[in-house]
């Protein structure tokens, strides 16, 4: 049943819960972005139509990865794949079918899929399928030069890719069973004095290398707690014996250093059921390359499209997108692998589909990539319904559904944006959502050991709502959040240090509110796949350190001044270090530069992509339903948005309009997109992500709440606010309210979007079915019920308007036929009591429907 | 068509499977599927498993090891306290001598008197340790126990895998969670939470009736209708939020229908004999519907033996207000305890679930060695006692020892994720498995490779 299903869908963790946010290569992203911008060069080659059953296309061309070829040492043996392109646009994996020779038997050799090193020199790779034909160079250096494994570019990768140095087993921070590693082998050093000092020399026998635990545990010749993780044939055991033998050199400052690593292909069209080989090169400071495929950790962002193996084996089990995440050493490099939706769909439904704005040219481009048909336009009802929820929380109105509904501007749904945006509904649903986002609450969880007074609750709430009224702009509002100095009493925003006490919290939660970045692994060691060191993590935390706050004269209030000393030390290396943003440029300790000024210099500044990213995703998933990123607040390359040209123009478009959110808002209400049915088509059920129809999806706990009272016109008592005050109108979270907690309003304890619960649950069915809350409202002798009874509203009138005031719309006929009926017969010629029952039960199912409670 | 206030005798006399057969036929009709639910009937809506329950006596404020299982009459007065020991019905076990009922059931129950944790002593922290096996830190909230096995498990029937009693801990000073919540496994996963007290006389779950004034017949009529509104949008059923949303409906009505299910939450189908041996109060009558619950398919149930540690007589024995004296034990905790727990064990024990049933009562930590100035002790986590019954626990035995001042383990040390590793290899689970956090992180079972207590297993 319902807990069970949602049991197992929760037991396979999402890749979000799974992965650690990653760093970023350079390389691949340069590759990545500059093949992602050129995206319509698949729809330029699919002009025809796309016609999964008919006759295979023929085969175009072929190519050889990786591009270019360099053997550095008589142990380099490289992957080969031969790429064929089709004319439809979609590539193949050919390599077995492709035959492999080299022009020169002297300087390499074939062997299988692989090309491995003669004799130093040059040569060339000849490949062909049936009549095609290509080439590629491949050189060969220092060959005769005696071979030697590197423990720092070898044996870490390799106890990295066995997992020996995993969190779950001896990368715990307190290691397992007496044998501890650096965490993936942030730091070889360590791990080599570990190796080779401890357990009085038995981890490594240098002598006898086939009797060290580091082979004799992994291979299960002794016991070993973690299994068997390779075996004695393995070209793992061969590295590190090897190695050992070798004379088991230590990580040197001269060794080679990893620069980037390069994913090829890099980004292909699929056809689901195939299989397709990667290939990871690895490139070094000194120009030295090598296949580092078999050491690469590889992770797919989207399973049910694309799984892989832990040789770069992907397998295309569905349609979609996938993105294969390849990591090695401190490098990330992704490639982005396209499975378009194998259905007929004629091109006129992406040719024809409405185009407001640049959003639904790029959201069509996606679509029409992926064959995902677009779903046709949402009804007037559907559109004032979900723009009123979407962008003030709130319901239209009887009378505003009935205007719109009549209206024959043909510009309504524009001047119904625009109105909305003026709103001071708009005003209260925003300032609420950045009070989520701050953590404005007086919870003694959120703030430590001194709760937020009412007071600071207040003036923080009030300058919220203030940068909302005045349509601040987003990067003006975060720096005055930041920067800003003097009494709480006269700027709200200074409660933010009140809530965030030291650098350590501010930092944290700076980062992950406006860059989606989470910084908290590099706190007490490096970053473990991010290139976040904790050394550039307290750089950034000590642009925090000279806040200083004191008491105000009033209760709550603090007076906040930037000190002229004082540090934040490094816990390891018990100093302070220079202050720097995250890749910034470093001041000097003693610098008299304000710290916080460079803080928001660097972090509002159009060049910084992630803080404009970060704040776009979570506006459009206000609209959208799931962010183009997701999770809403991870923002990384290693976790790519759905469309990423969508991103970037949306990103491109606010930053130029000045970090307007009314723009932005007004921009994604504006799109077609947006004004899709929610609605399936048999050819786009199956999208969750690339926005061919509307996402239903419950309504928010407060929502819901102050829905429930509008229909009812009954509101809710919320003790110590004024009588009418909305949920969402109410400055923090810690009123009472065992229907907000029961539908998840979040604490506003952990700046995480996943701290609102949006998910259904027993708790809520058992009070919407059984609770006060709804009931009390029903039976009001204040509400809109009891007045219609007073009235004598008929029945007709009764069905008429409670569609209107819950559904926003007329109801169709047959509905409003059977529910007249269902009424009468329930209560005719019964008296008052009788009909006020059945009115009440009637409005129960409505507002307890689907239709009600899910945005739709 | 169903009105079963617990507070009074069930409405209707002909008992419950001709009106649960009638509810089962309407049930089906508005499409929750006839077979299903009269297979659940049929079988008394327990499927049978060999799992192993858990009744979890949260112990709120604190109980003093010295003055309760941990006795050190050798000391000077000033630590071994007021009381004496007593013997038990096992040779060389000796414990306070405010559980006279306890000692005679020394034999089913094991002592670990060497627990301790690192942690401040604040009772909130506590509370976490003791309930998910570790302290919430850099926003990782962990998951009660309970849930956990939820999560892994599923439910039973038509009752939820997890309940807590009567209500979640409130205020104890700390301003922290208490982890009695599903944490980063999300809501879905929270235990379900009485939110009542048994022993009032006007007892009843939250919700899990209609409101007074609300007829049966009504509550029909409404799922009637509801169904009737929604025939227009069913294609949300594309939606899985959508479909969780029903079957969170079909879960409620299951729950309101079952008369196995709703039964459970009946005290009032007790004998007074029975009621009266648990003890008329909150903690007594807690314990008595834990083992109702537990016989209709709940797989954990945690009992707060109080809900705030403030202006109320608790574990917390500071001696001076708002806190208890050290007589409270004698006079008023003590006895509670002594009889609730006793009677849960004969209880269990009669009815042949002790085997099957986990028993586990603990504080939050022990109490300062030394008597303070106001004649009470203060928070100590350095060293206390817990106390294992029933399913999988070998009985009769003392397993740890502290030292002559109950200051500090002196043998055996057991630290709370050895607890949560021995509750979890009860509940038959993996521990060596990770669970997914929020913040992008999973989370190993059991903190430190932690091993189950050997000691205590049977």
């Amino acid at each position: 049943m319902g807990m069970q299903s949602c049991r197992r869908q929760l037991f396979s963790i999402p890749a979000h819960a799974r992965g650690l946010s990653l760093g970023w290569s350079f390389l691949s992203r340069a590759v990545a972005l500059s093949l992602l911008a050129g995206t319509t060069a698949f729809s330029q080659s699919s002009a025809g139509k796309t016609s999964p059953t008919g006759p295979k296309p023929a085969l175009q061309k072929i190519t050889v990865y990786p591009s270019s070829i360099v053997l550095g040492s008589s142990r380099a043996s490289q992957q080969l794949v031969v790429e064929g392109t089709y004319a439809d646009g979609y590539s193949e994996d050919l390599t077995a079918k492709a035959l492999m020779q080299v022009e020169s038997r002297s300087t390499v050799r074939i062997e299988g899929d692989r090309v491995l090193p003669v004799a130093s020199g040059a040569g060339t790779i000849l490949a062909s399928v049936g009549a095609l034909k290509t080439s590629v160079a491949v050189s060969a250096r220092d060959i005769e030069q005696r071979p030697e494994w590197s423990f720092r570019n070898h044996v870490v990768p390799v106890l990295t890719k066995t997992g020996c140095n995993m969190g779950a087993c001896h990368g715990a921070a307190a290691g397992k069973n007496g044998f501890k590693l650096t965490l993936r082998g942030y730091d070889p050093l360590a791990d080599y004095l570990v190796l080779t000092r401890e357990a009085v020399g038995r981890r490594v026998t240098a002598r006898e290398p086939g009797r060290s635990l580091v082979l004799l545990k992994p291979t299960l010749l002794v016991p070993h707690a973690g299994g068997r993780r390779f075996g004695v044939d393995s070209r793992e055991y061969q590295v590190i014996s090897q190695w050992i033998a070798e004379g088991i050199k230590p990580p040197q400052d001269g060794d080679r250093r990893i620069e980037g690593i390069r994913i090829e292909p890099a980004l292909v069209k699929l056809r689901p059921g195939t299989r397709q080989q990667l290939v990871v090169t690895a490139v070094f400071n000194d120009g030295y390359m090598e296949d580092v495929t078999s050491w690469v950790r590889f992770e797919s962002t989207n399973a049910g499209t694309a799984s892989v193996d832990d040789r770069g084996l992907v397998e295309l089990k569905g349609s979609g997108e996938a993105s294969i995440t390849a990591m090695f050493l401190s490098k990330v490099a992704v490639a982005t692998l396209v499975v378009p939706f194998q259905q007929q769909i004629s091109r006129d439904r992406f040719e024809q589909a409405p185009r407001a704005n640049y959003i639904d040219k790029l959201a069509l481009a996606k679509l029409e990539i992926l064959n995902l048909e677009p779903s046709g336009p949402c009804t007037d009802g559907e559109f004032i319904r979900r723009a009123y929820l979407d962008t003030t929380g709130t319901l239209p109105s009887i009378d505003a559904v009935k205007e719109f509904l009549h209206s024959g501007n043909r510009d309504k749904r524009q001047a119904l944006i625009e109105r909305l945006l003026a709103s001071e509904a708009y005003v209260d649903y925003w300032s609420y959502k950045w009070a989520d986002l701050l953590l404005l609450s007086d919870n003694k969880a959120t703030s430590g050991n001194k709760k937020l007074n009412p007071a600071a609750v207040r003036s923080f709430y009030n300058w919220i709502r203030a940068s909302v009224q005045e349509n601040k702009p987003w990067d003006k509002m975060v720096r005055e959040l930041l920067t800003s100095t003097g009494s709480s009493r006269e700027n709200g925003a200074l409660n933010f240090y009140q809530i965030h006490k030291d650098p350590i919290r501010v930092t944290e939660n700076t980062t992950v509110a406006f860059m989606g970045l989470r910084l908290t692994c590099a706190r007490c060691h490096n970053h473990p796949l991010e290139k976040w060191t904790q050394v550039d993590y307290y750089k950034m935390a000590n642009l925090f350190a000279r806040v200083r706050q004191k008491a105000g004269d009033t209760p709550g209030e603090i007076v906040v001044v930037n000190a002229v000393s004082g540090d934040i030390d490094h816990p390891r290396l018990n100093k302070a270090l220079p202050p720097a943003p995250l890749d910034g440029e470093e001041i000097a300790l003693d610098s008299p530069q304000e710290r916080r000024q460079i803080l928001a210099n660097w972090l509002t500044s159009p060049q910084n992509r992630s803080f404009s990213r970060t704040i776009v995703n979570r506006v459009w998933a206000n609209f959208m339903g799931r962010g183009l990123a997701d999770p809403v607040d991870d923002i990384r390359s290693t976790n790519p948005p759905s469309n990423e040209p969508l991103m970037n123009a949306l990103v491109e478009d606010f930053v130029k309009n000045g970090y307007d959110l009314k723009h932005l808002c007004r921009v994604i209400l504006t799109s077609a997109t947006y004004q899709r049915s929610w609605k399936t088509t048999p050819a786009n059920v199956n999208d969750d992500r690339y926005f061919s129809h509307y996402q239903a999806r419950r309504l928010p706990a407060e929502v819901i709440l102050d829905a429930v009272s509008q229909v009812t016109q009954v509101p809710t008592d919320f003790s110590g606010f004024p009588k009418g005050t909305r949920a969402l109108q109410l400055p923090d979270t810690s009123v009472d309210s065992y229907f907000l907690d029961a539908f998840g309003r979040p604490q506003r304890a952990a700046t995480c979007a996943c701290e609102r619960e949006a998910q259904p649950n027993l708790r809520q069915a058992l009070h919407v079915i059984n609770g006060e809350t709804i009931n009390q409202k029903l039976s009001s002798q204040d509400g809109w019920i009891a007045a219609a009874l007073k009235r004598n509203l008929p029945n007709p009138e009764v069905v008429e308007a409670l569609y209107l005031a819950s559904y926003s719309r007329y109801p169709t006929e047959s509905e409003h036929s059977e529910a007249v009926r269902s009424l009468e017969a329930a209560s005719a010629g019964k008296g008052p009591k009788v009909r006020q029952e059945a009115l009440e039960d009637f409005a129960w199912a409505m507002l307890t429907s689907k239709e009600f409670v899910f945005n739709h | 068509m169903f009105r079963f206030d617990a507070d009074k005798p069930v409405h209707f006399c002909d008992g419950y499977t001709r009106r649960d057969f009638l509810h089962a036929g309407t049930l089906g009709l508005l499409g929750f599927g006839l077979n299903h639910f009269l297979s659940l009937k049929a079988e008394g809506a327990v499927p049978e498993d060999n799992d192993l329950n858990v009744i979890q006596l949260f112990l709120v404020g604190g109980p003093s090891q010295l003055d309760t299982w941990d006795m050190k009459p050798e000391a000077p007065l000033e630590i071994r306290g007021p009381y004496k020991p007593i013997k038990t019905n096992v040779p060389g076990i000796e414990i306070s001598e405010i559980f006279p009922r306890m000692a005679q059931h020394a034999d089913k129950y094991a002592l670990v008197r060497s627990l301790y944790h690192t942690a401040a002593g604040v009772h909130d922290i506590g509370h976490q340790i003791m309930q998910t096996g570790r302290l919430f830190q850099g926003g990782v909230v962990s998951p009660h126990f309970g849930c956990v096995l939820g999560y892994k498990k599923g439910g039973r029937g038509a009752v939820p895998p997890h309940v807590l009693l009567p209500r979640p801990i409130g205020a104890t000073g700390g301003g922290l969670p208490h982890g009695q919540d599903a944490g980063f496994l999300g809501k879905t996963f929270d235990p379900f939470v009485l939110n009542a007290d048994p022993s009032d006389p006007g007892f009843k779950v939250p919700d899990l009736l209609p409101p007074e004034h609300l007829a049966a017949i009504r509550t029909d009529r409404r799922r009637d209708w509801r169904k009737l509104v929604e025939k227009s949008i069913q294609e949300l059923e594309s939606v899985p939020d959508a479909r969780l949303y029903d079957s969170t409906f079909h879960q409620a009505y299951g729950l309101m229908t079952s008369a196995r299910a709703r039964e459970a939450f009946e005290l009032s189908k007790e004998p007074d004999k029975v009621r009266d041996s648990y003890g008329r109060n909150r903690f007594g009558q807690s314990c008595l519907l834990a083992r109702r619950l537990i016989e209709a398919g709940v797989r954990y149930v945690t009992v707060n033996m109080f809900e705030t540690v403030f202006d109320e007589i608790t574990w917390d024995i500071h001696g001076s207000r708002p806190f208890s004296p050290i007589s409270c034990y004698r006079d008023l905790v003590g006895p509670m305890f002594d009889h609730a727990f006793s009677s849960l064990l004969d209880d269990l024990g009669q009815r042949g679930m002790l085997q099957k049933t986990l028993v586990i009562a603990t504080g939050e930590f022990g109490r300062t060695p030394k008597v303070n100035p106001a004649g009470g002790r203060d928070h100590w986590p350095g060293c206390w006692t817990a106390i294992f019954a029933g399913g999988g626990i070998r009985g009769g035995q003392v397993v740890g020892a502290s030292d002559a001042i109950g200051g500090f383990p002196k043998d055996r040390p057991v630290s709370p994720p050895e607890v949560a590793a021995t509750i979890y290899h009860l509940m038959g689970l993996e521990l060596e498995t990770f669970l997914p956090a929020q913040l992008g992180r999973i989370v190993p079972l059991v903190d430190g490779n932690a091993s189950p207590v050997r000691e205590l297993l049977a």
